[in-house]
């Protein structure tokens, strides 16, 4: 696996500018981003409501995914994530829905904000880094359906099964959870990078605003 | 991060340990406490380990002394499980030998610990779970320190959730300081 | 024109030590090891035998973690005298040995987190392992091991339990790839462990209340994953509150059972959580929280958040320091060492020097002793197939590292006996059966690719029955008498036998193969210079020295 040395430059470069003294930005309403695996425009369509559809799986993610940041810590992009997980979905014949959580970057928390406004119960919640939850509504946030903790092993075939997986939970079905790879050497090598990406992360939080609609297209 | 826990099935594991241990042997009976074996203000490091240099003084809940909670006492059916537990005594000796030793929050500790003896296993971790963030009221906390103090005669516990509490109320702990 | 390259740099980048991950220091979010220039300053007020400031912040604003400290942790008899000490004066007595260790102690326990934490700014790391030599709590180090399997084969977990034993380890760890194996795994370790050297304490590291249930059956003797953790808000995000953990400490205790909390550098700024401070400062905090809610001891160094501090500068000299602090505070400390670092051997072994040069109650918390790709605790700093280079090293510099060489003779014959043991239980109980191959493959095995796959669906059938019919250590303790391994059967009752007489909730305490509890209290660390505290005994330095694949002259 590679490093993505780019995304750790960039990250870098923004951390100086602000320790000279730039402001973050706390929203992006949209972004439209060239990128490696195909361009995609996130558009902000108002506050985030309840959904009713039983047939619908909410996939929730943070200020930064798709903004600040393009790509998870391993380069897979953001893009490429979304589609693969979308994808996942629809070929179970359920429907994906986008939002953006502003008020906390809490992979699990994040993740049940989703399933609380899906209309399955079912979420998702994917951090910018790769982290993922598959969750339900009704459980204690800190517990999960699915955990991915290792952001470094999550590529495009994994996102696909939890896309397939999450809607199997959303059709009352018990799949057989998607194989967590292990990987001893992955913490040496990207915990400390990990650590400084979620600093980052957490830098566009803004703990008053409510989740919001995304509406996303992939050119 | 810390792993969160799932209150229903610590409810459910709690039943079938209760259940388990009456059916293997306990019946349910509240065990009888025989009259104290420490004397207090006596013990220091000399005396440790007490298994070792006072055997004597040692004996389980149910009064069986130390010594002989033994193999063949097992087999022969003169200790059962429930008496491999700690009796209130032994923890106040050893909270005598951790003050002598010049640790006194582990002696608090120990005199916490003692007060918890007589409390059932299921209402500890229920109150465990009570005194984590965001879980209970200020009244159902209150209400636990009372218990704890009239039932348990479990002063020192008492007093300890009492302060949490007011550290609770202070830095919004309590249940509906956030949105639920 | 394509670039001249070097290749001396093309050599240096294809190191391992080029696949670690290296981060350069953010003081503003608190990714700084120790000393940030963001740390508080320290300050104390005592007014009517309260603290009513602390570093710089009065009681009212005190979060929930200095309150705890304020009220517990702070012995504000000595504290006026001692936060009056410079920092280098305070600093110049940990490593002075004219200063006894209870002095040092002492005056420490009137020190705030922010004090605490620049007088360990003034020490470089020669002079932190001399500290930590010098106020260790017990006077003889020892070691303790993760004992896991990839599959979670029980019969693998027995004999490498027994082994794990037999190498010397004083405590035994184990945890789960599937969940739902963990009682299975408990039992495995409970009946491995006695066989390997009676008096190793075990422990099933789970979800919380888990590991207090089992421990109260008599499965388990001690815990250690229990978590603090140096801001409010990441305490909070873990769901406890530093009265909810004390209150768990009393429960513990309650039922005779030993308890260490865990902590380490790295967790809050991984959480993206530090409030800007440094890592030690906000691991102080937690070293403090666990000495005023009265546990006995601390697992830290980093732990599982290794490779934060391991990426910034000065980060292993910080994960020392911590160590330093926990028993400065005159308390046990596991001293981490045990999660992968580093892709790089040299790294790796110079991690480890401050804590097994130094001695530690439990150097590694832990060694891994089960090869790497079986480590459910996804990798140790150390694996089973290091162990005769640490056996070296210890005989390399006449350093007691807790362990001992064994032949194969005694690791085969453990082996066996521990799976013939498990196999005799399991058919008793009823549980899917071990077939004698099984207990060959595991006698002779390295790793689980050496076993067959077991059934897992009647396993964790299996699991959930000796949940569900409260099977305790005494019904194992019975069988193991009736079907001839009354040895065993002895040692387990010895080891319940502890939590009557609660010796072993002591300071630093494990047991000898006869019950004997040595703890802080009994082998009190007494250093003050050359030929005073831990002196590696005659009987042990043979122990040490006799190798078995060293040539001796005679054999020439």
């Amino acid at each position: 696996m590679q490093v993505n040395e780019e995304l750790i430059k960039k990250v870098i470069a923004e951390v100086l500018q602000e320790v000279m003294g730039e402001q973050a930005k706390t929203s992006s309403p949209t972004a439209t981003l060239p990128q490696r695996g195909g361009k995609m425009t996130l558009v902000e369509v108002g506050v985030a409501k309840k959904g009713t559809d039983p047939k619908e799986v909410v996939v929730a993610i943070p200020p930064a995914f798709g903004t600040v940041f393009t790509e998870t810590i391993v380069g897979v992009p953001h893009s490429e994530v979304l589609r693969q997980v979308f994808a996942g979905i629809e070929e179970e014949g359920l429907k994906p829905r986008l939002v953006r959580v502003y008020h906390t970057a809490d992979v699990g928390f994040i993740a049940h904000q989703g399933a609380k406004l899906s209309g399955s119960g079912i979420g998702i919640g994917i951090l910018s880094r790769g982290t993922t939850v598959i969750h339900q509504r009704d459980l204690n946030p800190l517990n999960n359906l699915e955990l991915f903790p290792q952001a470094p092993l999550l590529d495009a075939e994994v996102f696909r099964a939890i896309g397939r997986n999450a809607a199997k939970y959303a059709k009352g079905e018990h799949p057989t959870p998607v194989p967590t790879r292990n990987d001893p050497m992955a913490r040496p090598r990207y915990q400390g990078i990990a650590a400084l990406l979620h600093n980052k992360e957490v830098r566009y939080l803004d703990r008053s605003k409510s989740p919001m609609e995304l509406e996303v297209r992939f050119e | 991060m810390a792993q969160m826990l799932n209150e229903e099935m610590i409810a459910e594991l709690v039943k079938e340990v209760l259940k388990g241990m009456s059916s293997s042997g306990g019946e349910g009976k509240p065990p009888t406490p025989k009259e104290s074996t420490g004397q207090k203000g006596s013990l220091s490091v000399k005396d440790y380990p007490l298994g070792s240099k006072k055997p004597d003084t040692i004996k389980s809940p149910r009064g069986n002394a130390f010594s002989e909670l033994t193999l063949d006492a097992v087999l022969q059916g003169r200790a059962t499980f429930e008496d491999f537990r700690i009796a209130p005594e032994a923890l106040l000796m050893q909270a005598e030998i951790a003050e002598s030793a010049g640790r006194r929050q582990v002696a608090s500790n120990l005199r916490r610990a003692a007060e918890l003896t007589k409390v059932p296993d299921e209402r500890v971790l229920e109150i465990y779970n009570a005194l984590r963030p965001h879980r209970s009221t200020k009244e159902e906390l209150m209400a636990i320190a009372d218990e704890l103090e009239n039932k348990y005669n479990a002063t020192a516990c008492a007093t300890f959730v009492r302060e949490a509490v007011s550290v609770y109320e202070r830095r919004k702990l309590l249940r509906g300081d956030i949105p639920e | 024109m394509a670039e001249k390259k070097s290749k001396r740099f093309e050599v240096l980048n294809n190191r391992p030590v080029h696949k670690d991950g290296f981060i350069a220091e953010w003081v503003d979010v608190g990714l700084y090891a120790m000393g940030s220039p963001k740390d508080p300053v320290p300050s104390i007020k005592i007014e009517n035998g309260k603290i009513t400031e602390m570093d710089g912040k009065k009681r009212d604003d005190f979060d929930m973690i200095e309150q705890f400290i304020a009220n517990y942790a702070i012995d504000i008899e000595i504290a006026p005298q001692a936060m009056a000490k410079s920092d280098l004066e305070l600093a110049k007595m940990l490593v002075d040995p004219n200063v006894s260790r209870n002095e040092v102690t002492k005056i420490f326990q009137g020190l705030t987190p922010a004090k605490i934490n620049n007088v360990m700014d003034c020490l470089n790391i020669v002079e932190i392992m001399m500290g930590i030599s010098k106020m260790r709590s017990r006077k003889t180090p020892a070691n303790q091991a993760h004992i896991t399997s990839a599959k979670d084969h029980p019969v693998q977990l027995a004999a490498d339990a027994a082994e794990g034993a037999l190498r010397g380890f004083v405590e035994l760890e184990t945890t789960v790839g599937v969940n739902r194996y963990a009682p299975l795994n408990a039992l495995s370790l409970l009946i491995g462990s006695q066989t390997g050297r009676p008096g190793v304490l075990t422990q099933c590291a789970l979800e919380e209340a888990f590991e207090l249930q089992i421990g109260m059956r008599g499965l388990t003797s001690y815990a250690e994953t229990v978590s603090v953790y140096g801001t409010e808000s990441v305490f909070i995000d873990g769901d406890d509150t530093p009265w909810s953990k004390a209150f768990l400490a009393s429960a513990y205790a309650s039922r005779g059972l030993k308890m260490r909390f865990t902590s380490g550098t790295g967790s809050e700024v991984q959480m993206g959580a530090a409030e800007g401070k440094s890592m030690l400062y906000l691991e102080t905090r937690c070293v403090m929280i666990t000495k005023g809610a009265g546990v006995q001891g601390l697992q830290n160094g980093s732990i599982s958040c290794i490779g934060v501090p391991g990426a910034v500068p000065s980060g292993l000299r910080a994960v020392a320091a911590e160590n330093l602090i926990t028993v400065t505070l005159d308390m046990e400390v596991a001293s981490g060492n045990d999660q992968t670092f580093s892709h790089s051997d040299l790294r790796r072994t110079a991690r480890t020097i401050p804590q097994l040069f130094s001695g530690t109650d439990l150097i590694f918390s832990g060694y891994s002793g089960v090869p790497n790709y079986d480590n459910m605790f996804a990798g140790s700093n150390w694996d089973i197939e290091d162990m005769d280079d640490y056996l070296a090293i210890q005989r390399d510099f006449k350093v007691d590292g807790g362990n001992k060489p064994v032949s194969e003779e005694e690791v085969v014959a453990v082996r066996n006996k521990a799976a013939r043991a498990l196999q005799a239980v399991y058919d008793a109980l009823g549980f899917p059966p071990i077939t004698d191959a099984e207990v060959e493959a595991a006698t002779y095995a390295n790793g689980s690719k050496d076993l067959p796959d077991r059934n897992v669906t009647e396993d964790l059938r299996a699991a959930e029955r000796l949940l569900n019919e409260g099977i305790n250590g005494i019904d194992i303790v019975k069988i193991l008498a009736q079907r001839g391994f009354r040895d065993i059967a002895e040692a387990i009752v010895m080891m319940m036998r502890q939590r009557v007489s609660g010796d072993y909730l002591q300071t630093s305490a494990w047991i000898d193969s006869d019950g004997t509890v040595y703890s802080a209290v009994n082998d009190p660390n007494d250093y003050q210079g050359p030929g005073t505290g831990y002196r590696i005994s005659e009987e042990r330095w043979k122990e040490i020295k006799e190798i078995p694949w060293a040539i001796r002259p005679e054999d020439v």
